[in-house]
């Protein structure tokens, strides 16, 4: 595909063993780690749907060409506990994106890490992962 | 009432509520399935000089949004190097407290942390936060070493849901994945269980009934407390049949007539199994105006070796409310789970034929 498609090299880490307790998810089958994205693109809309929001942005190829892609944001009320509304994100912003594709190479992505291009995360919140189980307590 | 009269029925009322046996709330049973009293995760008592609101009718009112949020992260089992001890010590709780400051503080920067790596996991920014440091070493507070108790032979190797995978890397149809993923239910103590968001529980009393809406996969239990009998045996549910009644100020459910490990017991419905024989009693104690201390007794003879017990506080927060959850409008994630099995296989079709 010849959208403006930055493949990273970097060997992949896995946050998942940092995350308490799983989301609304079978990650590992919907997203593939070996097919890692990062780009920017333009909003176009996003769905406040349960049990996940999802930001519909296009991304303009080297060769002008425009692909719509979604990009999996976090569930519609936890969004709202931290102060979002439908009118945060409005049509027309520029975000970065960076994550994984969909495993049926369809143009839907996690957006692991989403900012704006002066480099503001767009989502309030923790971007290292939670601080994991109580103290002394190993993983189960 | 003066004011030492109203202490001393707090204090009777909370003897009463610490020294009530849980297995006194199961009906029947040999003794060896009697949960033993946990050492020392026993019931708060209520908050002196404050006394269990009453509604009009005169039952102890525990309406509002309670959230197990504190919670979470706290293990449902109880690691073994901490033995028989339930609660975190002093400087546990410390550093507990600061692993909270400083997630607060990270939440708060504008701009992404320099070692912030892109995962395939739900990235931090999706959970919703504990508000204070959860006390306990673990979920499980009886057997007294916090563990589940050992399964039965007939359990052992039992996959929840019944009758199809759970959660497997390569489904082959809707039915291997499970009911919570399906956004059918988490079941009654997945609907409870402390999780990295939704965990929003709405309390509404009416003469005879007390409803609890859950927020996520919006699970509606319509208890009825005026002692009508349950439903007979042939009658089962994700949910099962749940009748409450009031022990002092503790709302006591008890849950039977369930189908039988289509969820499990633990985070969002799964964990270990269950098996129809299961009999759940919820205990709601509300012991200072945003607390509530919750806990319940799994019992399933057929499931494992003698009953458990969870426990963990329930808390009231400033504008914390239930919002909507229509969990399947826009559940993308089994549409895109079962193409990308799809996608795998026909690859590795295709890699085959070459070899050939």
């Amino acid at each position: 595909m010849r959208t403006k498609l930055l493949i990273l090299t970097t060997v992949i880490g896995l946050l998942m063993s940092t995350v308490p307790a799983w989301a609304h998810h079978a990650f590992a089958a919907e997203f593939d780690a070996s097919k890692p994205i990062k780009f920017r693109g333009t909003v176009t809309k996003m769905e406040w749907i349960n049990p996940h929001a999802w930001i519909h942005i296009d991304v303009k190829g080297d060769d002008g060409k425009v692909t719509p892609w979604m990009i999996e944001a976090a569930a519609p009320n936890a969004l709202l506990r931290r102060g979002w509304t439908k009118n945060s994100l409005a049509a027309g912003t520029e975000i970065l994106v960076e994550g994984y594709q969909a495993k049926d190479g369809a143009n839907r992505a996690n957006g692991s890490i989403i900012t704006f291009t002066d480099g503001k995360k767009l989502f309030v919140g923790s971007s290292a992962g939670d601080p994991g189980a109580a103290p002394g307590a190993p993983k189960q | 009432m003066n004011r030492f009269l109203t202490l001393a029925l707090i204090l009777a009322a909370a003897i009463t509520l610490v020294s009530i046996p849980a297995a006194a709330q199961t009906t029947s049973g040999p003794p060896a399935r009697k949960p033993d009293a946990p050492a020392a995760a026993k019931q708060t008592p209520p908050a002196k000089g404050w006394a269990v609101p009453k509604t009009p009718w005169g039952d102890p009112d525990l309406q509002g949004t309670w959230t197990s949020d504190d919670c979470i992260g706290t293990p449902m089992q109880r690691p073994a190097n901490l033995g028989d001890r339930p609660y975190l010590t002093e400087q546990e709780l410390a550093q507990r407290e600061s692993q909270l400051a400083r997630q607060a503080e990270n939440d708060k920067q504008e701009t992404v942390a320099s070692d912030a790596r892109v995962g395939v996991g739900p990235p931090g920014h999706w959970g919703e936060r504990a508000r204070r440091p959860c006390k306990q070493t673990s979920l499980v507070v009886d057997p007294p070493n916090g563990r589940i108790p050992e399964l039965t032979a007939e359990a052992k190797g039992k996959r929840i849901p019944e009758g199809a995978g759970n959660n497997n890397p390569m489904p082959a149809s809707w039915e291997d994945f499970s009911y919570y993923i399906r956004c059918i239910t988490r079941g009654v103590t997945g609907s409870i269980f402390p999780v990295i968001y939704g965990n929003g529980a709405q309390i509404v009393q009416a003469p005879g009934f007390v409803t609890i809406l859950h927020e996520m996969v919006h699970e509606a239990r319509v208890i009825p407390l005026d002692g009508r009998p349950h439903a007979g045996p042939n009658i089962r549910s994700y949910m099962g049949d749940s009748r409450g009644h009031w022990e002092g100020n503790t709302l006591v459910i008890e849950t039977t007539n369930f189908l039988g490990n289509r969820t499990g017991i633990g985070l969002n419905g799964g964990g270990t199994p269950t098996s129809d024989a299961l009999k759940l009693t919820e205990r709601y104690t509300r012991i200072d105006p945003n607390t509530t201390q919750y806990e319940v007794t799994i019992d399933d003879p057929k499931t494992y070796a003698r009953p458990w017990k969870v426990m963990f506080p329930l808390t009231q927060e400033q504008g914390y409310q239930n919002f909507e959850y229509a969990c399947h409008e826009g559940n993308y994630a089994m549409f895109d789970s079962l193409s990308g099995a799809r996608a795998v296989e026909k690859k590795a079709a295709e890699d085959a034929a070459k070899k050939k």
